[in-house]
């Protein structure tokens, strides 16, 4: 797999056709494992649409009791098995971006997976395939290294200019999985 | 106790040499000093061993992670306690009957994967208590007179039956039984996995796959072996009873190290109505940053202290933690963080500035004090 996710959160327009998209998704059981969320819906109504990172090295899987998160050849970070988990939601809090989401009915947690049916054959996920503002894309590297140079000319543009020390800061966030 | 487990190579060592004594002990009690033993069955006693080393040393190497050490720190500290016990054996006697016997859960998931793992389950536990009953000679059926049969375990006699009443029928054919309810869960199992398309999403045929097989040519050769000696009058019956023996070696070897492992390591489930309900169904603990509920202190605490454990630093400039935060202000955090605007975090309530004087409003800095005054002083 030589593609990456890239957000961009302010193409966001808040549509959640990628929440929509993301229930139809094999195996998703008619959930939604993503978010769009505002802001401060109190001050503008700009959203911003979240997934998973995938982690290297995932907090969410080294603070399951049950050893129950695996990480496949690829990278991709999947859900619980369902066999291991024991449902004491310390993935939920132990996760620094708060992603995964738990099903007290059936007490199981599910989060994104990036669809990995899709991605494990460079097939774009059903969240990136149906943005309509392209806030969420699944490109190759390349192009996601364009992209990060454009946007970064753009801030000196706008007079702001990064330093090696804070560079990271002026590119959007992407991320994913990808090998050399 | 340190001395001793300095004399081992490690723990799992030594734990698995005093399984190893256990089993020896029990052995030799059953089989009156080694007297009665059934040498027939010697693969089956040899398999067993190391199935209970397996499990020993799998147990073991699961009990040092730092995540799974830590639940259990916590539940054998609420054990201790007295004030708790009331909630700790409410918490046992709930994990016991939904989870483990009656497992609600999966029947939540849909009553077909219920009924097919109810099957499976049960059929697993009651075949391997009896096989190992029978290996070990734990039980056994002894010839009183003619007409009394009478079941002997480890050597003590209990009670005693009409080798044709409905009590001899039920203990001569609970493998039977138990391998028929076996065999529909397992081909309930397997057509579901043919011909439902969402598990192909992360299925593995070595993890998911194989185990269902091993699991169908054990029951199949145990019911052949039946077959053969009711009905067709042993034919085939010692060639057949080597293929079921040497199915069942590979069953036993393989359950410590696969997919089968869940069943040693569910019981754990109940550490949590134990350690993380502090009322049942609701959270305790709010955010810092927005003042809803998400969890509790303990789990957050076993959580910090997993991850400090682990070199994980998710402490922010003001001295909180990440999992001081609700799920929802963590992931805001980590969108402001992500566009340049240094996550402010503030008290609870309280807006999230995002109008600065460069980019549209909705992400960006809050305008600088000098940008206002300057406007004031140009219209003056």
């Amino acid at each position: 797999m030589n593609k990456v996710m890239y957000l961009e959160f302010e193409r966001c327009i808040g549509c959640r056709a990628c929440q929509a998209a993301c229930r139809e998704c094999g195996d998703h059981d008619g959930k939604e494992r993503n978010y769009v969320e505002y802001v401060d819906f109190m001050e503008s109504r700009q959203t911003y649409p979240m997934m998973c990172m995938q982690c290297t090295d995932p907090a969410c899987a080294r603070v399951c009791p049950a050893n129950a998160i695996q990480i496949t050849e690829e990278g991709v970070v999947l859900s619980a098995m369902e066999e291991k988990c024991i449902g004491c939601r310390n993935c939920t809090f132990g996760c620094p971006f708060g992603i995964p989401k738990f099903d007290f009915e059936e007490n199981k947690m599910y989060k994104c997976d990036m669809c990995y049916d899709r991605t494990q054959h460079d097939i774009s996920p059903m969240c990136a395939s149906v943005c309509p503002s392209d806030a969420i894309r699944f490109i190759d590297f390349e192009e996601m290294q364009e992209l990060r140079r454009r946007r970064t000319q753009l801030n000196l543009v706008e007079g702001k200019k990064p330093t090696e020390q804070d560079k990271w800061q002026y590119v959007p966030e992407f991320f994913g999985v990808y090998s050399d | 106790m340190e001395r001793l487990e300095r004399s081992f190579y490690s723990k799992a060592s030594m734990y698995s040499f005093v399984v190893v004594l256990i089993l020896f002990f029990l052995l030799w009690i059953a089989t009156g000093q080694f007297s009665k033993m059934k040498w027939a069955s010697s693969g089956y006693i040899i398999s067993s061993f190391i199935f209970f080393i397996g499990i020993t040393v799998r147990i073991c190497a699961w009990l040092i992670r730092p995540a799974t050490h830590q639940v259990m720190k916590r539940s054998l500290k609420n054990l201790r306690k007295k004030s708790r016990k009331k909630r700790n054996v409410r918490a046992m006697l709930k994990t016991a009957v939904d989870n483990i016997i009656l497992q609600k859960f999966i029947f939540k998931r849909g009553w077909y994967r219920g009924l097919q793992h109810f099957f499976i389950a049960w059929g697993c536990l009651l075949s391997l208590a009896i096989t190992f009953g029978l290996v070990f000679n734990w039980f056994y059926f002894d010839l009183v007179d003619p007409q009394t049969y009478q079941i002997i375990v480890l050597s003590i006699p209990t009670i005693t039956m009409h080798p044709d009443g409905f009590l001899a029928f039920i203990s001569y054919n609970a493998l039977n039984f138990s391998s028929i309810m076996l065999l529909v869960g397992l081909i309930m199992a397997i057509s579901r996995r043919i011909n439902n398309h969402d598990t192909k999403v992360t299925q593995r045929a070595e993890f998911d796959l194989f185990p269902l097989y091993l699991l169908l040519a054990v029951t199949v050769s145990g019911l052949l072996l039946t077959l053969s000696y009711k009905f067709l009058g042993g034919f085939m019956h010692s060639p057949m009873a080597l293929v079921h023996q040497a199915t069942v070696v590979i069953f036993l070897v393989y359950f410590p190290f696969g997919k089968l492992f869940h069943l040693p390591i569910r019981p754990m489930a109940t550490s949590v109505p134990m350690n993380y309900w502090e009322e049942e169904g609701a959270d305790t603990r709010p955010c810092k940053k927005c003042g809803d509920t998400y969890s509790n202190d303990d789990q957050i605490a076993d959580v910090k202290e997993i991850l400090g454990q682990q070199a994980f630093d998710l402490q922010m400039e003001d001295g909180t933690y990440l999992s001081d935060y609700c799920p929802a202000c963590r992931r805001r955090i980590r969108v402001m963080t992500h566009l340049n605007m240094d996550a402010p975090i503030q008290g609870a309530g309280e807006p999230v500035m995002t109008n600065n004087g460069i980019h549209m409003p909705g992400f960006g800095r809050e305008r600088d004090e000098s940008f206002y005054n300057k406007k004031e002083t140009e219209e003056s």
